[in-house]
């Protein structure tokens, strides 16, 4: 219980400090969001419209007022000059399409990078660990825009194996909707790749000279259950942590992919709400995101005891 | 009129050069297939934005995406010809009293909305009501003050609509048109809460359901089967069953999208695909293509006439001749542009040869720089702002490569995005901006973009010729004497370089093999359609079927 009311005392911190200071930054931007909704609108227009989205009113009190209406569940709109978008509809239809790119991206990434760190740690140093290691380097150094921009040319266009751009939803036809996330995947993953193989293959060289894995191999127990049974769960724990950062990150931060291969997601619209000055729906997708980087760390922390028995025993 | 400061922003200089196409010529599009357009099919069509401010069309600020939408679902009263000649389209007809103060437009009886309602004289009487901001509930912003010279609409009959100016408007039917933004919505669309989003015309498509249009994604268009326009055989238009608009921001993108067949459509104002992508294609059949500058906007650096150093003749000169602008278009354009030497495309009223605008010449750049040192003491600097756009920035860094070569500096301000262009634009908080407008229609229609005191004569050009010029044009009637008014007036542009003009935007229209009929039917008059792209152009005469010639 005190757990619990730790962890939501937890989100509420990170909710306020990380809105609060987006705040404080949208309102440095240069651009006024009225004249960027209404450019030519009279003078009247412009007062009507500032009275309306509320920045008639202090910056504390904006911030007050979104906070109240966020926590009870209203997230705003996208104002424009003749609609109102509520932002829970854009989110609903925007978030789950982020949260499977992100999903697809990590299973791939982890699908490569765990056997890859495994093969490497146990060969370490041997000739098949260094060309590993700069095969992963290389990968690593190629920006996924640019990886983005290739495999859309050469994979859909060129030879037609997958579709070079656009997006089908899951509920459409899940066949189709798995080839058009492929390569949208793949360029996230392959940077992940290098980064995951390099930190587990760190974590499991140091795993593998410690005293209870000589002990099993002293047992007569198999190289491979040594391994995969004994050593890969204590070494996982920075694989973890990082693996949750980078959630987060790409939950709100694929936008580049999301343009190249024309996917709706979060990227997209935390664009078009910098883009177009849109103060309360900006706060609102950074807070929504920041729950979800809070939760996928409580998600990690689970994680962390069940992998690792001396975590959750301490 | 264009808003189109958006896609200007975006749109950048592409420069000029020799080897630019003929204007009459449209280029690329191979023949039309065997036999006459048949009923059916789908084609999807990839635009570059989506419209996410909606279609309240009296409110709306759409740039050509949300133009092309806009003109499958309304229509306007009139529309331009080949000819560049403006003509009766959802009106019947249309005239005006002997000295243009009075606009009569009869409207086509038995023409329906997509609910079901009539077009009525009094519903259209209400949408230019809506659009001059006389309508109670609408509130637009930049129609009313170029509808400011409207003193009264008057239901005259119930298909007849009667326009009373406070002066002579000659080309008042033109506005009627706005660059294909003057749709006419429902009654029911005009009165709505939710007008951006339940939009009903009386146009070739219609959006069914709320649900059609997923917004980021597509939006899903029906045909209306009781369209008023037929085609030369009599045959209901529009042919397609299914039109569905896919928003694809990614230029490289989009044309792969429609080489790999996900789109069959897609239009595009990159020279740079253009010559690398979409031709070859085009040469080896596997698309049509039509691309074309006519009737086109002119791509220029908007000068601040209202601060130094602009403010000064000789720093205006100083860089006009210090731009070598097909340099520019072979660096930056692909090499197929035409050099602009003022507002107006060839094809357009009051076009010139030789506007007496600075050509290229390093010799008299320094001259003019030397001279602007000379008068103010400081050496010509400026900063030159652009969207962080690749393209834009890319022409900016060779335009600031030229000018530095005439000892002329130029700093480059790439603004996070449109948002703070838009914002630098109405403060008059620039030296110079890179932008595109000014698409082909008659002369008059950009009477707002120069007009002293205009909101959007963002440059701030206060000159008594270009006001004399732009009041002599909206009320002469005589043919001559306009094409006289609108020549003198590009001429002053020339003379006084209020815009550095560099060449005029290329736009193409790509299709898949079977999808034809890119420019749409004949007019209701039987004149051909009008051949310009800078503001869409009609869905309605899309096919992707044919039935056989008669006769075997």
């Amino acid at each position: 219980m005190k757990t619990i009311a730790v962890r939501l005392g937890q989100v509420l911190i990170v909710l306020v400090l990380v809105t609060l200071l987006t705040a404080l930054l949208i309102n440095l931007l240069p651009g006024d969001p009225v004249e960027v909704i209404i450019p030519f609108g009279s003078d009247a227009q412009r007062e009507v419209l500032r009275e309306d989205l509320g920045l008639d009113k202090s910056l504390p009190e904006q911030y007050t007022t979104w906070l109240g209406n966020f926590i009870s569940g209203d997230f705003g709109n996208y104002y424009r000059q003749s609609k109102v978008d509520p932002v829970a509809d854009r989110v609903t239809a925007s978030a789950p399409v982020s949260i499977l790119l992100v999903f697809y991206a990590q299973f791939l990434a982890l699908l490569f990078a765990i056997p890859l760190g495994v093969l490497t740690a146990q060969r370490a140093g041997s000739k098949f660990d260094r060309i590993t290691n700069t095969t992963m380097f290389a990968l690593l150094s190629i920006p996924s825009f640019v990886l983005a921009y290739l495999l859309s040319y050469l994979v859909g266009v060129k030879l037609g194996w997958l579709p070079a751009v656009g997006y089908t939803r899951i509920t459409e036809d899940f066949g189709e909707h798995v080839q058009s996330m492929i390569l949208p995947a793949v360029s996230l993953a392959v940077g992940q790749i290098a980064v995951y193989m390099r930190l587990l293959r760190t974590d499991l060289v140091a795993t593998l000279q410690e005293d209870f894995v000589l002990m099993a191999k002293a047992k007569g127990l198999k190289p491979r259950r040594v391994m995969w049974r004994h050593a890969l769960r204590p070494s996982s724990l920075t694989l973890l942590t990082v693996a949750g950062l980078n959630v987060g990150t790409l939950l709100g931060g694929a936008l580049i992919i999301e343009i190249i291969f024309d996917i709706p997601g979060m990227g997209t619209l935390i664009f078009e709400a910098i883009s177009e000055r849109q103060y309360v729906a900006l706060q609102s997708l950074v807070a929504l995101i920041a729950i979800a980087y809070v939760a996928v760390n409580v998600t990690v922390d689970i994680l962390y005891r069940i992998l690792d028995p001396r975590i959750r025993h301490a | 009129m264009v808003f189109g400061m958006f896609a200007a922003a975006c749109g950048g200089s592409d420069g000029g050069s020799e080897g630019a196409q003929p204007t009459d010529d449209p280029s690329g599009t191979p023949p039309e297939p065997e036999g006459d357009p048949a009923p059916g099919g789908s084609v999807t069509y990839a635009l570059e934005a989506e419209t996410n401010g909606g279609f309240c069309l009296a409110e709306a600020q759409l740039a050509i995406s949300g133009i092309q939408v806009a003109r499958s679902i309304y229509d306007t009263l009139t529309a331009p010809n080949a000819d560049g000649e403006i003509t009766p389209f959802l009106a019947e007809s249309f005239s005006a009293n002997e000295d243009s103060t009075e606009w009569t437009f009869v409207l086509r009886e038995g023409v329906k909305f997509h609910d079901g309602t009539d077009l009525t004289a009094e519903v259209v009487k209400n949408n230019i009501d809506a659009y001059r901001g006389t309508y109670e509930g609408r509130s637009p912003v930049l129609f009313t003050f170029v509808l400011q010279d409207i003193e009264s609409v008057d239901v005259v009959d119930p298909l007849t609509v009667k326009v009373t100016t406070s002066r002579p408007w000659v080309a008042f039917p033109w506005t009627m048109w706005s660059s294909a933004r003057f749709g006419i919505m429902s009654q029911s669309q005009l009165d709505s809460e939710n007008c951006a989003d339940d939009m009903v015309g009386t146009g070739p498509f219609a959006l069914e359901s709320s649900s059609d249009w997923v917004v980021g994604e597509s939006m899903t268009l029906q045909k209306n089967p009781d369209y008023w326009q037929t085609d030369a055989n009599g045959v209901q238009l529009p042919y397609l069953d299914t039109l569905i608009y896919k928003p694809i921001p990614d230029g490289t993108q989009r044309v792969s999208a429609l080489e790999t067949g996900e789109v069959q459509m897609i239009h595009t104002s990159s020279t740079q695909q253009m010559v690398e992508r979409l031709q070859p294609l085009a040469d080896s059949g596997d698309i049509n293509l039509y691309q074309t500058d006519s009737f086109g906007e002119v791509n220029y650096f908007m000068l601040n006439v209202t601060k130094p150093p602009f403010d000064n003749k000789n720093a205006r000169i100083a860089v006009a001749a210090g731009v070598d602008r097909e340099l520019l278009d072979e660096v930056r354009g692909g090499g197929i542009a035409t050099i602009a030497n003022g507002p107006f495309q060839a094809d357009v009223l009051g076009h010139l040869e030789d506007t007496g605008f600075p050509a290229f010449d390093p010799v008299v750049a320094e001259e003019a720089a030397a001279k602007y040192e000379e008068e103010t003491g400081t050496p010509l600097e400026f900063t030159y702002s652009t969207t962080a756009v690749e393209e834009n920035t890319l022409t900016a860094q060779e335009i600031q490569g030229q000018l530095a070569e005439v000892g002329i500096k130029m700093n480059i301000r790439s603004s996070a995005d449109q948002a703070t262009l838009i914002n630098e634009a109405i403060a008059k908080d620039f030296d110079a901006l890179g932008w595109r407008n000014h698409p082909g229609a008659d002369p008059d229609t950009q009477y707002n973009w120069w007009y002293v005191g205009s909101l959007v004569n963002f440059g701030g050009i206060d000159d008594p010729e270009v006001i004399r010029l732009l009041d002599a044009g909206r009320e002469t009637a005589d043919p001559a004497e306009r094409k006289q008014i609108y020549e003198d007036l590009n001429r002053r542009f020339g003379e006084e370089v209020f815009n550095v003009w560099t060449t005029f935007t290329i736009w193409a229209l790509a299709a898949a093999p079977d999808v034809n009929g890119l420019l749409g039917p004949n007019l209701p008059d039987g004149t051909e359609p009008f051949p310009g792209l800078a503001t869409g152009a009609p869905v309605s005469g899309l096919f992707v079927n044919t039935t056989p010639p008669a006769g075997g």
